[in-house]
């Protein structure tokens, strides 16, 4: 079977193809930045959506970016490790460079609903889409716990950000340095005590996101997740980032894009299993 | 419609039989159905839009990793998954026939049956103003080997979509060809209105780390101005050695890349790679090829087809 075209039940706002100035440059860790951008236009962008990036000297390719905060003026921030040619190329343009950014893309985080308690899951720079995330639920009064893990303590980002929004945060390092010393999913059964009625969340490497989805699926919960795929346009006509997944319409598993029927997807429509070396 | 005064330059141009009011055509499987990009491309540029490759029934495709960025270029190998025809038909173009764009048909098979099946089910169609045959698809009866890769095969997948249709027939030909004019003459005499070139180039990459290649299916196909010198070669050798028109393409970013195909010999250019990178890519070639023709004092873009000068540049 094939991508259905429409993304499925959930049109997004309007997308745009917008020249924005990067003005801010925040140093979060020898490999990552935080970068703010200031777009032509306003920007109508809902939690987990990405951009598509065109940077000088960053590849053929765009690259996609989760949007990390997004204000009302058309400023936004993204959140940027070095991985490649394209990251590099954006981590060292110079404030006041310009880059292209394509978007808003794909498919959203949905707020919970009031009964029931919001759990983060987030390793490194997986934590991106939940800024704005936690920002509309502090908007609405809410609150939620957020798991953030990392190698070491640098790499747990914008923990303080979090907390400003009134998340209840608990971290973990693989190196012991912050919190819980292990994977951040060892935090996952406390975390789900403590919501009460909790609905999951998760965005980060794919074997930490396996881990929750099993989790999720022992103790019942509702569990979305944000898929990071390799991809070629972002607008669903390339077919490269592609997820063995049941499509929300209904139907046996296909190959969805992860740009048009993703990046937020339902942890229990996706086929772990299917491609072990997806990127 | 474009904002470089329509009027002063023709833009339009006649090939196989359509009439197209610009050159320049989306490039099959990088435009998708033909609606996609509709929010941030500038459809008043598109002259056609030759959809995603179709066979009979709807395909998964090859399992990811299926792109690869490369040197100003990218692999692919997404293995054509696609809707199959009736879906298309159904669901998808009603809605690029709204945009009211001219739509081709780009069409695979498995077999020379299949290929003879999809021509008479689309010549029934409401709505496909010509099929492009994409003969780089593995023959099954053959043990796999492309139809593309042989004059004689090549020949007989278009004679057997000629006879099923009115529609013009348009070949698209692989880069693997070792003749690519002896090509276009078989297709030719086997029915052909045009020929479109390149297809993909067969390449591969390794991630010499782990040592593995970096695609799932370890062979894809180079796209991206990486291929644009071999593509104007083999337009321009199509363009002398055969009388069909041709279609050209290969990493085409601007109007004046557009122009090395048209002064080789193409009559329209399609634009395919780089709609991924610039959707922009659009009225930045249609207005760099108005501008052009106004410098040179050229009345209709038609007239530059083949108007290479003979001696070097200098």
């Amino acid at each position: 079977m094939t991508p259905s075209s429409e993304a499925v039940g959930r049109p997004g706002p309007p997308r745009a193809d917008l020249a924005a100035t990067l003005v801010a440059r925040d140093q979060l860790s020898p490999d990552a930045q935080l970068l703010r951008f200031e777009s032509e236009a306003p920007l109508r962008v809902l939690p987990g959506q990405f951009t598509m990036v065109r940077v000088g000297g960053g590849g053929l390719l765009r690259r996609p970016y989760s949007y990390c905060d997004v204000l009302d003026d058309g400023a936004f921030t993204l959140l940027v490790k070095e991985v490649g040619v394209g990251t590099r190329a954006l981590m060292s343009l110079a404030v006041g460079g310009e880059v292209s950014s394509l978007g808003p893309l794909g498919t959203t985080f949905d707020l919970p609903p009031p009964d029931l308690t919001p759990v983060i899951v987030a390793g490194g720079v997986g934590i991106a889409p939940f800024v704005l995330f936690c920002r509309r639920l502090a908007e609405n009064g809410r609150r939620g716990i957020v798991l953030l893990g990392g190698r070491r303590r640098p790499d747990l980002y914008l923990w303080d950000t979090f907390e400003r929004f009134g998340m209840d945060v608990r971290v973990a390092s693989e190196d012991g340095s912050a919190g819980h010393h292990g994977f951040v999913t060892a935090l996952l059964d406390a975390a789900l005590a403590d919501a009460g009625r909790p609905v999951l969340y998760s965005c980060g490497p794919t074997g930490m996101l396996l881990r929750v989805a099993e989790l999720a699926t022992a103790a019942g919960v509702p569990h979305q997740v944000s898929i990071e795929r390799r991809m070629g346009c972002g607008m669903g006509c390339c077919l490269g980032c592609v997820v063995w997944a049941r499509p929300p319409s209904g139907g046996p598993a296909e190959y969805l894009r992860s740009c048009t029927e993703g990046p937020v997807f339902d942890a229990e429509t996706i086929a772990w299993d299917r491609d072990p070396h997806p990127l | 419609m474009a904002e470089e005064k329509p009027g002063t330059v023709d833009m339009g141009v006649d090939i196989a039989g359509l009439r197209l009011p610009t050159p320049l055509i989306a490039a099959s499987g990088t435009f998708g159905y033909g609606d996609e990009y509709r929010e941030v491309a500038d459809y008043d540029c598109i002259g056609a839009i030759s959809v995603k490759g179709l066979y009979l029934e709807p395909r998964e495709g090859c399992p990811p990793p299926r792109i690869w960025e490369t040197p100003s270029g990218m692999l692919n190998a997404i293995g054509l998954q696609e809707v199959g025809i009736r879906r298309f038909l159904a669901e998808k173009l009603p809605a690029v026939r709204a945009l009211g764009k001219i739509v081709i048909a780009n069409i695979c098979g498995s077999s020379l049956e299949e290929y003879g099946e999809l021509s008479k089910i689309l010549d029934q169609a409401e709505g496909v103003s010509a099929i492009e045959v994409n003969i780089s698809c593995p023959n099954v009866a053959e043990g796999g080997i492309e139809f593309g890769c042989d004059p004689d095969m090549a020949a007989r997948a278009t004679e057997v979509v000629r006879r099923g249709t009115r529609l013009p027939v348009i070949p698209k030909l692989s880069p693997s060809a070792s003749d690519m004019a002896a090509m276009a003459r078989r297709v030719a005499e086997a029915g052909a209105d045009a020929v479109s070139l390149i297809n993909t180039i067969p390449a591969m990459a390794v991630d010499v780390e782990t040592r593995r290649p970096r695609l799932a299916n370890v062979v894809g196909g180079l796209s991206g101005p990486a291929v644009r010198p071999i593509a104007v070669r083999m337009v321009w050798e199509v363009a002398q050695g055969s009388r069909l028109p041709v279609i050209g393409m290969g990493g085409i970013a601007n109007a004046d890349d557009a122009l090395e195909f048209v002064l080789v010999g193409a009559a329209a250019v399609q634009i395919g790679t780089m709609n991924f990178v610039d959707p922009g890519v659009w009225r930045r070639t249609y207005d760099g090829l108005a501008a052009y023709c106004r410098r040179h004092e050229v009345a209709a873009l038609r007239n530059l087809t083949g108007a290479m000068r003979p001696g070097t540049a200098g």
